[in-house]
Order: structure tokens, then sequence, then C-alpha cells
């Protein structure tokens, strides 16, 4: 219950910031991306975020999905979380075992220590970077929150691929990260420029370290 | 090329030295071939084990690693630690690091962090290599070897994450001497192993680095050497370290060493063994061919050898093979000169042998014995073997030969060739005993001789010449023997001569005369007198008789009697008859037609083949009829062959000569040849006719052979009128013609035709008379 009515105020935000977009701006282009590694593999859960030449604006940003990350049957879920700068992250505990939640990241350093069951800690993300969190007590669960400060941002699917609608036309800059990406901080930075009301399309090839 | 200078002249020391060389030979192939082996053998063995204690010190080194980079995860998972390291906090992470390296006794330990800094050491040589152990880091290394300054390290990587990667945790533990001698005692053959930088490789590995694993040999002074390199994985780069193992070849070869020692001596034993045994063979081979040789030396010399036999192999079978020859050859030889030296028909001793032994019986005597020397023929022989061939002839032979060899035991007795048989017979005293001799031996063709069916009578003529008073040499006792055997003949057959002084003069009158004969051939001395014979009922000439006369240089005129039989014996007269006949022929071709000429042939011109040709020659060369040609033959003709004789006779009478049956009632006078052939004409025997006018006997012989003449249809004519009585009583008794002094004696040819008238001239006056 609790989830669906959370969905329908988002929906209804999202459909009053787009008209208000439509009103505001010319922001009806679209950007679509599809990364591959080096072997032709398609990279799931890279995030992609776009800084328009002419700024981002001053709303605030927000995204159509939670500012959650979940431990779950010992894992982080999602995987990897792209949350506006500033945003309180919720960190549910949905194991029956306990879990420490940490993170030496610049970006935000921060212990969230053993809490048991249905037990929630939250964080607030201020600065924009990225956050690498790890559980003290189980070495292998990994996850990351990507902290951004521009709403064109997105991660892509299990194909690789993701689009991002809404942009004004003219030159943007595209960062890509994926946590293995062989570049400084895992990230990857391309100028690209967009048509206005197009579509740009563009085809990436990701150095990646191996898993 | 090996036979150059093996010894020639000793087999034994040949097949001595061609073992002994192939024996070497052998052997030094099998050293070589087993030394090659062992060589090729331990290097390939050293090769495999040198493979296997590289991967002993990789894995000993694995081990290694493992333990420190199990401590290293132990310390890189540590909460603190990696909050240290994820928040820069050198000093704790230097401290965490020096409990450890105190810990675990590692002499080296760092953090490399993920954007490439050097964390808790101040080594320079690490820092300024931080770039490249980031990059091996970055790469996935996670152990290796690290060069540094001098020494080697072995080096491990563990990550630090917090939980991404941060950072790693390296720890470095150098090679120390001690650890490559507990790794050299492991490893399955005692190799000296170090780990140096490609650099410090030996030259000729340096060459072929880049292929791994590879096995070098090389000569280090009075050693060799096998090395062999592996690369290892490097840690933090420079250097590229290898593990060089080294072993020794010659040490590993050494072990093998007694194994050739064993192997030569077990050659020079074998040698020795060799050259023992095959000196031993070889001379067990030779001595015996030695021997065989030694003993075919002597044979070649004459002597009689035998070797002694003494195994059953191919020697012992060579030797006795070799005695058989011997034997065999000794036999022949005894053979051929029994063959050479007896007759092979009686195997009585021959005339060669039979003059050995006289001429060694004339020595042994010398002059103080006596010695007789018999020659004997068979009289008649020719007649036996032409009548009842050859076979029987010789057996004839044989049988006298052995009844000879029984009953002169004490003699010797040789054929000499045909029928002619020789005796020696020593101490005989007096010439009663040669009689007796003699005697004995015409006695013994008194028996019959039983030869195949045949009962043979036959009888010898003997001759005998005794030493020393006949000669006491080989050549003069038997010379005279035979002249007293030809003597004995002359006189008539069955009888025994001993030789005269007289007979060698004789003898070598009739020598000179043959020769003076062959002369007067040559030279024409003959002539031919004519004869004639008058036809008493027609009362004329019927014939002339030609008659042979040899005007001799110097001694005159020589009867026919004197030289005829030496012509026959010699065969000359073939000659002098044919020349009578042509001379003969050509003279009657000019007398008056009804006029015959008579030619006297010898029975030897009849065993001469060419007779009737000559005849046929002689007359139509002179252009004579055949009818007017009158052959005188005498009964002597039949004595030997008559069936040969009478093809004769008849192809005479064929071409149409007239043939007469001269000096009829002497010899045998057989009435059977007078049934044998139809002769026209038969001459009387002029002792007949001498006889008519002393004794009446005589007058009735005559008629009765003219009554069977007359009966037989055949003339007849009586030789050596000289009376006129004679002729008378011819006449009443029925005689055709007659022949004699009475009439004319034999006249020369030209003065024929003066008599011819001059008788016709008488005969008409004697027809008158008559």
């Amino acid at each position: 219950m609790w989830g669906s009515k959370q969905g329908m105020i988002a929906a209804l935000l999202l459909v009053a910031a787009g008209f208000g977009c439509a009103s505001w701006a010319a922001a009806d282009a679209t950007f679509a991306i599809t990364i591959r590694d080096a072997n032709g593999v398609p990279v799931h859960d890279a995030v992609v975020t776009i800084v328009p030449a002419g700024g981002v604006g001053d709303r605030p940003v927000r995204f159509a999905w939670a500012n959650r990350m979940v431990q779950k049957d010992i894992a982080f879920n999602p995987g990897t979380l792209i949350v506006p700068v500033g945003a309180e992250v919720g960190f549910p505990n949905a194991d029956k075992v306990r879990h420490h939640v940490y993170s030496f990241s610049k970006a935000a350093k921060f212990n969230l220590k053993l809490f048991g069951r249905d037990e929630t800690r939250s964080h607030r993300f201020s600065v924009a970077g990225n956050v690498a969190l790890g559980c003290n007590i189980h070495d292998r669960m990994k996850g990351y929150i990507k902290v951004v400060d521009t709403p064109f941002a997105a991660r892509t699917d299990e194909y690789g691929q993701l689009r991002i609608a809404g942009l004004p036309g003219g030159r943007a800059t595209v960062k890509v990260w994926h946590p293995l990406q062989r570049a400084k901080d895992g990230e990857s930075s391309y100028q690209i420029d967009i048509p206005a009301g197009g579509v740009a399309n563009k085809d990436l090839s990701l150095a990646m370290r191996p898993r | 090329m090996i036979r150059a200078w093996l010894p020639r002249h000793s087999l034994t020391s040949r097949i001595t030295a061609i073992y002994a060389t192939l024996f070497v030979i052998a052997f030094a192939a099998v050293i070589g071939i087993a030394s090659i082996g062992i060589d090729t053998y331990v290097q390939r063995q050293l090769v495999k084990e040198m493979g296997a204690s590289a991967s002993v010190f990789d894995r000993i080194w694995r081990e290694r690693y493992d333990q420190m980079a199990s401590a290293g995860r132990v310390l890189a998972a540590d909460f603190g630690f990696r909050s240290a390291v994820a928040v820069d906090d050198a000093a704790t992470i230097e401290s965490a690091l020096d409990s450890l390296k105190t810990r675990l006794d590692i002499p080296v330990a760092f953090v490399v962090t993920t954007d490439g800094r050097v964390i808790g050491v101040d080594d320079a040589a690490i820092q300024a290599r931080a770039d490249t152990i980031w990059n091996d880091l970055d790469g996935g290394a996670e152990s290796g070897i690290m060069a540094l300054g001098g020494a080697m390290f072995g080096a491990v990587a563990a990550p630090i994450e917090a939980p991404d990667r941060i950072g790693w945790l390296v720890f470095a533990q150098p090679l120390n001497t001690a650890d490559m001698a507990d790794f050299a005692k492991l490893s399955p053959i005692p190799v000296a192993a170090s780990v140096v930088r490609a650099d410090a490789l030996p030259a000729m590995l340096r060459e072929g680095t880049g292929v791994a694993d590879n096995e070098v040999k090389a000569r280090e002074g009075g050693e060799t050497a096998l090395y062999r390199a592996t690369p290892l994985a490097s840690f933090g780069g420079k250097g590229e370290p290898h593990l060089l193992l080294r072993y020794s070849l010659t040490d590993a070869l050494a072990e093998y060493r007694p194994m050739l020692w064993i192997l030569a001596g077990t050659a020079i034993a074998g040698l020795l063994l060799t050259l023992i045994g095959s000196w031993l063979v070889a001379r067990g081979v030779v001595r015996p061919v030695r021997a065989l040789e030694a003993a075919a030396r002597r044979v070649s010399l004459g002597d009689n050898a035998s070797v002694a036999v003494g195994s059953e192999d191919e020697l012992g079978r060579l030797a006795s093979t070799f005695n058989f020859m011997v034997e065999a050859i000794v036999e022949r030889e005894t053979r051929i000169t029994h063959i050479a030296l007896h007759d092979t028909l009686t195997n009585l001793p021959n005339r060669k042998l039979f003059r050995e032994q006289l001429d060694q019986a004339l020595r042994r005597i010398g002059g103080r014995g006596k010695l007789a020397v018999v020659y004997l023929d068979l009289d008649q022989f020719k007649s036996i073997n032409d009548t009842l061939g050859h076979p029987t002839g010789d057996a004839l032979l044989r049988a006298v030969a052995k009844r000879l060899a029984e009953d002169l035991d004490r003699a010797i007795i040789a054929r000499l060739g045909g029928d002619e048989f020789a005796v020696m017979v020593e101490d005989v005293r007096g010439d009663a005993d040669f009689n007796i001799l003699a005697r004995r031996i015409t006695g013994i063709f008194d028996e019959v001789f039983d030869i195949e069916g045949h009962k043979l009578r036959t009888a010898t003529s003997i001759g005998i010449a005794v030493a020393p008073a006949d000669g006491m040499d080989v050549d003069q006792l038997i010379k005279n023997a035979d002249l007293a055997l030809y003597r004995a003949k002359q006189q008539g057959r069955g009888t025994y001569r001993f030789f005269e002084p007289l007979m060698d003069a004789q003898a070598r009158a009739r020598r000179d005369m043959e020769a003076d004969l062959r002369t007067a051939i040559a030279e024409q001395q003959f002539e031919v007198h004519f004869q004639p014979l008058f036809n008493l009922a027609r009362k004329e000439i019927s014939a002339f008789e030609a008659l042979v006369r040899w005007q001799h240089p110097v001694r005159g005129l020589i009867p026919p009697i004197e030289f005829i039989p030496l012509a026959e014996e010699t065969g000359l007269i073939i000659p002098i008859g044919e020349w009578v006949l042509r001379e003969a022929c050509r003279q009657a071709i000019t007398w008056p037609e009804d006029i015959r000429v008579a030619v006297n042939v010898s029975p030897v011109q009849f065993r001469n083949t060419g007779l009737n040709a000559i005849v046929l020659q002689a007359l139509t060369h002179a252009g004579l009829a055949p009818d007017r040609l009158e052959l005188e033959i005498t009964e002597s003709l039949f004595i030997e062959n008559v069936e040969a004789t009478l093809a004769s006779l008849h192809a005479l009478r064929a071409i149409g000569v007239r043939v007469a049956l001269d000096d009829f009632g002497t010899g045998y006078s057989s009435l059977s040849y007078l049934r044998a052939f139809p002769f026209d004409k038969i001459k009387i025997d002029r002792s007949f006719i001498v006889d008519l006018l002393k004794e009446d006997g005589s007058t009735a012989i005559i008629r009765s052979i003219t009554a069977l003449a007359d009966a037989l249809g055949m003339e007849t004519t009586a030789e050596g009128v000289e009376e006129v009585e004679q002729v008378d009583i011819l006449r009443e008794q029925g005689c055709s013609s007659i022949q004699g002094y009475l009439l004319s004696k034999p006249v020369r040819d030209d003065e024929v035709a003066g008599f011819i008238r001059q008788l016709q001239s008488r005969a008409d006056a004697f027809r008158a008379a008559a």
C-alpha cells in the first residue's frame, strides 16, 4: 500500500514537471546510448549523466525511483542507485542477519553499524560523487550510490542501453561511470551535440577491468 | 686391401690375424655405440630431471607465495587496516606493516594504492619503480620475482578492498642461498640452482633467451655442464629473472665410466680368447693340410705316400680321399706300365719288355753261361685270320700263348706282334738241350687247337740264336734269331733252324739285291724276252710267253729264279709285273693277229686290288684285243683266300682275258681248282716232259692230264720240250701245244718277227714232212 501511494505521487510530480518543462523551454530532445565492453558484451548498471551546456537549471532534481538501498539476501538492492545531491537515502535491512554498511568514499564517509531486521537507517548525501558501499560483516557485498547534480541521469539496462528524454538541444557533456571502468574514479567524459527536438544516438565501447 | 699386410706364407697366422681384426672392429663398435648410447641416455635423463627440478622449484615457491599471500590477505581484510588505507592514514599503515613484518619475518612489506602511490617503505629503489609496480598489480600480477638492488626477492600481492579495490599489500622475501640449497636438496638430482637476471645468464643461454625451458651444454675447462634456464614470473619489472639450473655432465658420466672399463676389459679378454681359439682352430686345419702337402710332394716325386687319417671331418675325408687317389694313381701307373710293356691280347711281355729282359739276362750271364733266343711264328696264320676272321685268329694267338707259357715254365715268353713270338731260355748247357727245346716248342703245335668250335691245326717255324756264340748284345741276337727263323720258313713249315754265320752273309746279299732291284726299276734294267708256243694240231705258232730278264750292270744277266722271289717278298713284283704286262701288250700288237701273248702273274699281284685296272689299262694303251692276252697263274694263288682269288679271276675273264694254270702237276695239284675255275689252258710242268723218255708211267700221266683237259674243254701246253721224240709222244697223247728249247729259247723282242718268218717256213717244211 505504501509503495503504490508513493508511486502515484511520483507519477503526478513527473507529469507536472513534464508540463512545466514543456511550457518553460523547448526541452524535447532525446539521448540514446548503447554501452558495450571491449568484447562487445553489453555493460549494465553503468551510470550516464548529461549536463547541457546551458546548465541544468536550479530546479530541485528528482528521479522516478526511491532514494533507498535495501539489503536483501546479503546483497545491496539495487546494486547501483542514482540519487540527487542532498538526498536522504534509507538503508532498510530486509535480511535476518545483521549488516554493517560502511563507505570510505570521499563523497560520503559513514558507518551504519549492526542494524537488525526491518531496521532502517538513513544517510544524507550532500556532495556529488561516487560512493562505494560495503558491509564489514559480508565482504562480498558491494553497492554503489551515484550522487548527481543533474536531472539527466540514468543507468543502463541489461542490454547496456538507456534513453534520456526531455533534453534541450545543443552541446552537452556526457559522463559515463562504472565501478570497473578503467578510468580515473571509474568515470569517462564526452562532448556531444544534441539536435533540438531530435534523438542523439551514441554507441560506446568501454574499457573494463576484470570483474 | 687387408691381404696386403697379412702374413703370406702361414695360413695359421693369417686366420688368427683376420679373426683378431674382426673381433677388435666388432668390440670397438660395441664400445663406441655403448659410449654414445650412455652419453645420449644420460643427457636425455638429465634434461628430463632438470625439467622436473624446475617444476619442483616452481612448486616450492608457489607454496611460499601462498603462505605469504594468505598472511597478507588477513591484514588486507582487516577493517582497521582497510580504513587506514582508505583514508590514507600513512602512520597507521606503516605501524600495521611493521607489526606484520616482525610477526611473519618478512623484510619488505608495503602498500600500493590504486592511484599508484607506494606507502610504508622508504626504499628509494621501490619508490622509483612505483609506476612499474602499480602497472604489474593493475595488470593482475599476484606474485613474482622482484629484483631489488643486487638481490632477488620473491614478492606477493594481496588486494585491499573497501569494498572496491583501493590498493595492494605487497610482501617480498629475498631468495637467499639457504633457500636455494634447500631447494637443491629436494631436486631429484644434485643441481646447482640460482635465480639470475637475464643479463647474468651464461652467454650461450642468453642467445637462446625467449625460448622457454631450453637446455644448453657448455664446456667449462675440463668439465661439461648442462644448463637450463627457466624464465620466472617477474614482479615490478626489470631484469627478466630466470631460474638457472646447472648440472655437471662430466660428473654424471663419470658414474658410467666403470661400465666402459668393464667393457674394455671384456674386450681385451675376448681378444686374447679369440687369438688363442682361432690359432688353435687354424692350426687344427693347417696341420693336416701341411701333412697332405708333404704327402703330395712325395707322390709327385714318385713315392707311394699316404696320410694318416686323424678325424672324420672334412679334413679327415680329404685325407682318406687323398689316400684313395694315391692308391688309384699307383694302381693306374702300374697298369699303364704293364700295358706299355705287355701285349694286350695275350698279356705276354711285348717286344720292348722282351728286349729289356734280354738285356738284363745278357748282363747277368756275362759270357759265362749260355742263353737261347727263340723266334717263332705260326705257319699260314694269315689264311686262318682271313678265312675264319680276326676274333678266331686272336683266340688262336691267346691259346698259343697259353700253351707256350704252360709248357715253358722257366722261359720268358713274349709276343712281338702279329703271329710272332719270342722265347728266352737261360742255363741251357749244350746243343742237345737246344734241340730238345726246339722240339718241345714244335711239339706244342702237334695237338689240335679247339677254337670256338673250329679244330685248328697249325705249325710253327722256329729260328734260334744262342749267346754268347751268336752275339752278346740284344740287337745282334734278335737279328740272328730272326734270320734263322727266315731260313726255317724258307725251308718249309714246322721246322727249326739254328743261326749260322752264313745266314748273316745271305741276308746281307739279299739286302743288297733288294737295293739293286729298286735301282733296276728306276733305271729300266729289265727286258722282256719272248718264247714261242707251237700248236701241234695247226702246226703254227699260237703264242709267245713273255719272260722278264734283268740285265744287271755289274753281274750281267740275272735269271728270274734269283730275283723274282725277293721281288715278291718285298712287293717290288707289283711295279715289275705291271711293266712286263704293258711291254708284252705293246709288243704283241705288232705280231700277226692269231698270235697271243702269255704273261705270268704273281699271287702278290693278285693280292693287290688294282690288278684288273692295270690289265685293262695295258690292253687299251696298246690297243690289244683282250682275247690275245693270256695270264698265267700258279696253284699257290689258291692257298690264300680262295674266294677272293676266284672273284678276281672271274672279273678278268669278264674283260675277255684268257687264264692259264701254270706249272700243273707240281705242288698240291688239287683237282678242285680245275673244278672251281674254267681255265682256258693247263700248262704241264716240264718235269713230266723230261721224264717222258725215261719212264713209261709218264706217258700215262700226260694222257690222263690231256684227257681231263679235253673233258673240261681246256687246252694243254707242254713245257720244256727239247727232243723231237717228246713231240711225237705229246702229239699222240693229245697235247694241244708245246713250248721249249726244241723250238726256241726265249728271244729278244726285235727278234720275234724274224723268228716268226723263219719258224713259219720251217713249220711249213715240218708240216710237209709230217
